[in-house]
Parts: C-alpha cells; sequence; structure tokens
C-alpha cells in the first residue's frame, strides 16, 4: 500500500524533473552548451504564471481551472521570446570562443534573472490564488490517493514529452535539428538555417520550462525565487543521467531519480535521499559515462 | 623637507580619524540590527526593523538615552550562518555598542562568537535553541524563553490536551528545530508518552509526499513539527492532499499567517502550535501600547510575535543603559546579570536574567487555526 503510494509521489516529481531536463538536454544536443539559465527560465515561468493567475482570478473574483490554460499560453510565449532574446544577446557572440566562456555567460544570465525576480517579486514566498488547481482526487485502494492535479500532471507531461519527440523524429525541421546536432559546417553546407534552428531550439526548450514553471506552482501552491535553482539543478542531474542531448533519455532520468528520491525518502529517511540518489548516479556513470541511453561518443582531440 | 613629509602624513591621519567615525561618532549611540532582511525569513527581519525603527524613533523624539541620541544600523544576514559571521564583523568594525539580531538560531550561534570577542552587548529577540547560552558568553542574552522549556509545553500539550498516546517528531535539520525537537523527544518519554516517529525533512525541498506517507502509515495520534513556517504550510496542504488524519502541533517558528497562507486556509484549520502569545494577545498595556503604536505608523498590526521581541530587546538594552548611566557593555551585562529584577517589559514581565543571560520564566500556550485561518488562543492549554 505505502509502496504504491511513494510510487505515485515518485512520478509526480519524477515528471517535473524530467520536464525541466528536457530543456537543459535540447540545448545541449544542438550546442554543447549547458544552459545554467534553464532553471531560472522556470522559475520566471512560475513567477509570470502567477501574475496572470492572479490578474484573472481578480477581475473574476475568484480562481477557476479554465485560467490555466490562457495563462500557460502567454508564459509559454513570454518565456520563450525571453529564451531567443538570452541566446541572441548571451550565447550567440560566444559561440566561437570555445566551451568555457558561454557556459560562465550562462551562469551570468541564472543570476541575473534570479536576482530580478527575487527583486520584482520579493523574497518571500508566493501563493498562487485557490481554484485554479483543480481540487480533489481519487482513492485507489485503502489509503492511497490520486489528485486530479497529479494526473493533470503526469497527462501534461506526456503529451509535451511524446510531442516533442514526434516532432524531432518526425518532421523536417526536427531532421534539421538533428542534423544541426551533429555537425554545424557540414549542416550549413546541406543547406539548413543552422542559426534559426538554433533559435528554435532556444523557443522549445525554455518554452518547455515555462510551462513545467506554471505547472509545477500549480501543483505546491506557494514557491520563492529558489525555485529555480533546487528543481534545475536536479533536472540538470536527470538530464546527465538519461544522456544528455537525448530526449528519450531526460524523461527516464527525471523519472528514475524522483523515484529513487521518493522510496529513499520514504523507506530511509529524507537526510539520506540526496546520498542514496547520488551514490546511484556515480554508479551509473562509473559504468555508462555518457548517461543510460547517452550515445557513445568518439573523443574529439 | 620636514614639512612636505610630515605635514601631508598629518592632514592625512586627522583625515582617516575622521572617516573612521571618531569624529561623527561621539553624539550618538550606536545600536546594531543583524537579521534577515532577504531569503527565507525576510518577513520576520522586516518586522524586527520596523519594531525598532519606531522604537528608536520615539526614544530620539523623546530625547534619547542619557540625552544621547539613538543611531541604528542594519545588516542583512539572509538567515546565513556564513553571511551572518561577514555582517556581524561589520557592526564590530562600526563601533556598535550592543547588537540586536539574529532572528534563527542557525545566524545568531557565528554572530554571537564574533560579538563575544569583540566585548559588544548581544541581545538576540528570538533565537532559542538552547546551546547558545551554554558556551559562557558572558554578555549574551535573550529575551525569548528556550527551547527546553517549549518542548516540555508540547510535549504536555500532545499528552493532556490532545489525549496522544503515540506521537512523531519531525525537524527541519537546523540549529533551532533540531535543538527543540530533542528537548520535546526528551520530555515525551519522560512523561510517558511513546515517540514513534523521529525524522528530518530537508527545508531545501519542496515535495514532502513521501515522508508524509511514510507518517501517514505509522499510526500516530500527533505529529509535532518543530521547523520553520514555509515548510510548515506546504507540509500541511500536503499532508491534507494525502488524506492524512493526524493531528499536526507546529513550535513557534510556524506561527505565522504566511503558513497559513501557503498550506490554505481549509488545511491549516484545526492545526495547533505551540509558543509565545501574539502581541496582539499580550495582556500587558506596554504591549498593547507598542501594538497600537505600530498600527499607526505601518497600518497594520504586527503578526509576529518575534517582532516585540526585537522591540523588548531594544526595550532591555535602553533600560540598562539609563539605569547605569552608561554604555559600557561591561556594566551593562553586569547590571542584566544581577539587578534588572521584575521590570514590566513589552512582552510581560521580565523577572531576571540567569547567570547563562537566558530570561527566567516561561509564557508559551497553545494556538489552534479557526475556520477563518486566524491564530487564536485554544481554549484549553495543559497544567502549568
Amino acid at each position: 500500500m505505502q509502496l504504491l503510494q511513494q510510487i505515485i509521489n515518485g512520478v509526480t516529481i519524477g515528471s517535473f524533473y524530467a520536464l525541466v531536463a528536457l530543456g537543459y538536454t535540447m540545448v545541449y544536443g544542438v550546442l554543447k552548451l549547458i544552459n545554467f539559465a534553464h532553471g531560472d527560465l522556470f522559475m520566471w515561468g512560475a513567477y509570470l504564471g502567477l501574475t496572470g493567475v492572479s490578474l484573472l482570478a481578480g477581475l473574476a473574483g475568484a480562481g477557476q481551472p479554465w485560467m490555466a490554460v490562457p495563462v500557460i499560453t502567454g508564459v509559454l510565449a513570454l518565456i520563450a521570446l525571453t529564451g531567443v532574446l538570452v541566446e541572441r544577446v548571451a550565447y550567440r557572440p560566444l559561440r566561437a570562443a570555445g566551451r568555457l566562456a558561454p557556459i560562465i555567460s550562462a551562469l551570468g544570465v541564472a543570476f541575473i534573472l534570479e536576482s530580478i525576480a527575487r527583486n520584482v517579486y520579493g523574497a518571500r514566498w508566493r501563493t498562487y490564488p485557490t481554484g485554479v488547481a483543480p481540487a480533489g482526487g481519487f482513492v485507489l485502494a485503502g489509503s492511497v490517493r490520486i489528485s486530479t492535479m497529479q494526473i493533470a500532471v503526469l497527462v501534461i507531461s506526456f503529451l509535451l514529452m511524446a510531442g516533442l519527440y514526434l516532432f524531432v523524429q518526425r518532421t523536417r525541421v526536427g531532421t534539421a535539428m538533428r542534423a544541426v546536432s551533429l555537425d554545424h559546417t557540414v549542416s550549413r553546407l546541406m543547406g539548413i538555417d543552422v542559426d534559426r534552428i538554433i533559435a528554435l531550439v532556444f523557443v522549445i526548450g525554455p518554452g518547455l520550462g515555462g510551462i513545467a514553471g506554471v505547472v509545477v506552482a500549480l501543483y505546491y501552491g506557494s514557491f520563492d525565487f529558489t525555485l529555480g535553482w533546487s528543481f534545475g539543478l536536479k533536472a540538470f542531474i536527470a538530464a546527465i543521467l538519461g544522456g544528455i542531448g537525448n530526449i528519450p533519455g531526460a524523461m527516464l532520468g527525471g523519472m528514475f531519480l524522483g523515484l529513487v528520491e521518493t522510496l529513499a525518502s520514504g523507506y530511509i529517511s529524507p537526510q539520506w535521499k540526496d546520498v542514496i540518489a547520488y551514490v546511484i548516479l556515480i554508479i551509473i556513470l562509473i559504468f555508462r559515462p555518457t548517461g543510460i541511453l547517452g550515445e557513445r561518443v568518439a573523443a574529439k582531440v | 623637507m620636514f614639512k612636505r613629509i610630515v605635514v601631508p602624513i598629518i592632514l592625512l591621519g586627522c583625515l582617516l580619524i575622521n572617516l573612521t567615525g571618531c569624529g561623527g561618532a561621539k553624539d550618538t549611540i550606536k545600536i546594531g540590527l543583524q537579521g534577515p532582511m532577504t531569503g527565507d525569513y525576510a518577513y520576520e527581519g522586516k518586522g524586527f526593523q520596523n519594531a525598532l525603527n519606531m522604537l528608536v524613533e520615539q526614544v530620539n523624539a523623546a530625547g534619547g538615552i542619557n540625552g544621547k541620541q539613538v543611531e541604528l544600523i542594519v545588516e542583512d544576514d539572509a538567515g546565513d550562518p556564513t553571511q551572518s559571521a561577514l555582517v556581524a564583523q561589520r557592526l564590530v568594525d562600526a563601533k556598535v555598542v550592543a547588537v540586536i539580531g539574529a532572528y534563527n538560531s542557525t545566524a545568531t550561534e557565528p554572530a554571537s562568537e564574533i560579538y563575544n570577542e569583540a566585548g559588544i552587548l548581544h541581545v538576540t529577540p528570538s533565537s532559542t535553541a538552547v546551546r547558545l547560552t551554554t558556551k559562557g558568553f558572558p554578555r549574551f542574552f535573550r529575551v525569548c524563553f528556550l527551547d527546553d522549556r517549549q518542548g516540555l509545553f508540547a510535549a504536555k500539550f500532545m499528552q493532556e490536551v490532545l489525549g496522544a498516546k503515540n506521537v512523531g517528531i519531525l525537524h527541519d535539520n537546523s540549529t533551532y528545530a533540531q535543538g527543540l525537537a530533542e528537548e520535546t523527544k526528551h520530555y515525551a518519554e519522560t512523561l510517558g508518552l511513546t515517540v514513534g516517529f523521529y525524522d528530518a525533512i530537508n527545508p531545501d525541498d519542496q515535495d514532502f509526499t513521501p515522508i508524509l506517507t511514510k507518517i501517514g502509515a505509522a499510526n500516530l495520534d500527533a505529529v509535532y513539527f518543530t521547523g520553520y513556517h514555509s515548510q510548515a504550510g506546504l507540509l500541511l496542504k500536503q499532508s491534507a492532499e494525502l488524506g492524512l488524519t493526524v493531528k499536526w502541533v507546529g513550535g513557534n517558528a510556524a506561527n505565522n499567517p504566511v503558513m497559513v497562507e501557503i498550506a490554505g486556509i481549509k488545511n491549516a484549520e484545526g492545526v495547533f502550535v505551540t509558543t509565545e502569545p501574539l502581541p496582539k494577545d499580550l495582556n500587558y498595556p506596554e504591549a498593547q501600547k507598542f501594538v497600537a503604536d505600530y498600527k499607526a505608523k505601518y497600518g497594520e498590526e504586527p503578526d509576529s510575535v518575534w517582532t516585540i521581541m526585537a522591540g523588548e530587546a531594544f526595550n532591555v538594552i535602553r533600560i540598562a543603559m539609563e539605569q547605569t548611566k552608561s554604555t559600557d557593555p561591561a556594566t551593562l551585562a553586569e547590571y542584566l546579570h544581577t539587578q534588572m529584577k521584575n521590570v514590566n517589559g513589552l512582552t510581560g514581565p521580565i523577572l531576571g536574567f540567569d547567570e547563562k543571560g537566558d530570561r527566567l520564566g516561561t509564557i508559551h500556550v497553545a494556538y489552534v487555526i479557526d475556520a477563518t485561518g486566524n491564530f487564536v488562543l485554544y481554549e484549553k492549554q495543559p497544567s502549568p
């Protein structure tokens, strides 16, 4: 009984990690850049969602579940725009500058985004208006429960991940994206507009992060400006664990990390969960340095 | 030659003396405030600052302390032990004679070492970890009451008022919460209760469903959470969503309306907290005046007991300075240790301070959250 409940808990946390991990993985796939600003774009999704939901709830007098739809759409657009802007201003000028400079630039963007959020929205915990996140739930067996919001989280995550996977595997643009991830120069020779593909990656990755921000904030109801750092770091680890650059790998890594953490917290202690989770992570990376689903890449000299 | 070298040096020396404050400081009494102006506890830090700004303004308008104006120097430690040590050093360098702060025990601990070395009077309004006053620092005091007394109160409350037999205790690994959890466990076992669950959460987490599922399976009558209000709010929300029926009791760090905001009113209703009384429930003329003045100045009543406790810390320092006609930290500390007895404070009578610097007595009570989300004094309290 307890085990089933813990699996539900773990899959919920895991799908958050997986959604955020997709953003890291996509950017790494085409640019070989770890976009440390991604966690903070995700956090900005939560804050912009707060503004949107508060505005609508203020106009309507109370929070309603339908408000999530226009808010998520609006946040998706705004965070995607921010993502493209970040790429243009902070990453594109450094594309020829080796590996280290863009990473530092990404860290800089992360700190800038976090500080702006703290200054604009304040350091205290912020709470979404009630009524937007669907209430209620179902008793599966005995004391095992799943809430409507958890079902919504799982459905949204699954649809986004499946949609992204099909887009990358089955469309012409997706094929171009995969080509760019293999080699920029050759892709350009084949007539692919590399800059546009990279811009598109910065629409999709941060856009998904923005959606995840709203969904996470709706699910937990409240958060503060450190949200991006705590979830971002875990999601980054999930992306590495699954095999960075690999979309199904990000999903698998997220679910795996969520489940291991939950079972370690529930059956041993939350104080030991990070120790257990990272020991397992290190063991996996020793045997599969490129992650669970990562491809073997010949070392570039 | 002589003039060309020595005169500029003398001039430079004068300039430096003025810059370091020898010139400007002689007419004011510098008092430091160290607290979390940013971070998780920023709400409390703001309360500290509001209370002290108001009281300093009042004292200065009435002619100051012993004829000297008071200058308040505010430093932000963000509730973080590393930053705490940095800002403590900054206050020492600013030549304050007394410091009020910090908010949480984790931040107070490193700062108290620095103030002790510098020989500065240090009064914390809110850090209740027992071990803070066990280090033999002669000029460290606290105007709040110790964790061990709250631990005893909490254990008695769960046993006598809630009729619990099997209780759980949950902390968050912070200095404060762990201290209170250990004391509560000790007293609960002394009173004959079973402690069927004892564990800690990681306060950086957002999701506590794994540990809550474990609590749900442990057949507990009541759980005492000793951590802070943000995590308490998330715990209550997620506990209700998992359908847990266990009775929740929070420690005094959960005593904050933000907990109810995060949990949602319907999830917080019926939850208890053990704490010092809220400012508005303090039935003393000094407390009522503080609350009324605060409301007049800031447009809202102080919500947190630590706001008035910060005022009390300043009050104690002021009384000591006025009674001894001195700002020498050693004289002030001597007065607080030996002579301050039965003074009417902002938070009730100050019976005195023991040799460790702890305030004598206790004022813990149990509150319950009602259907409108307000903390109200619970009708049943354990025997004294």
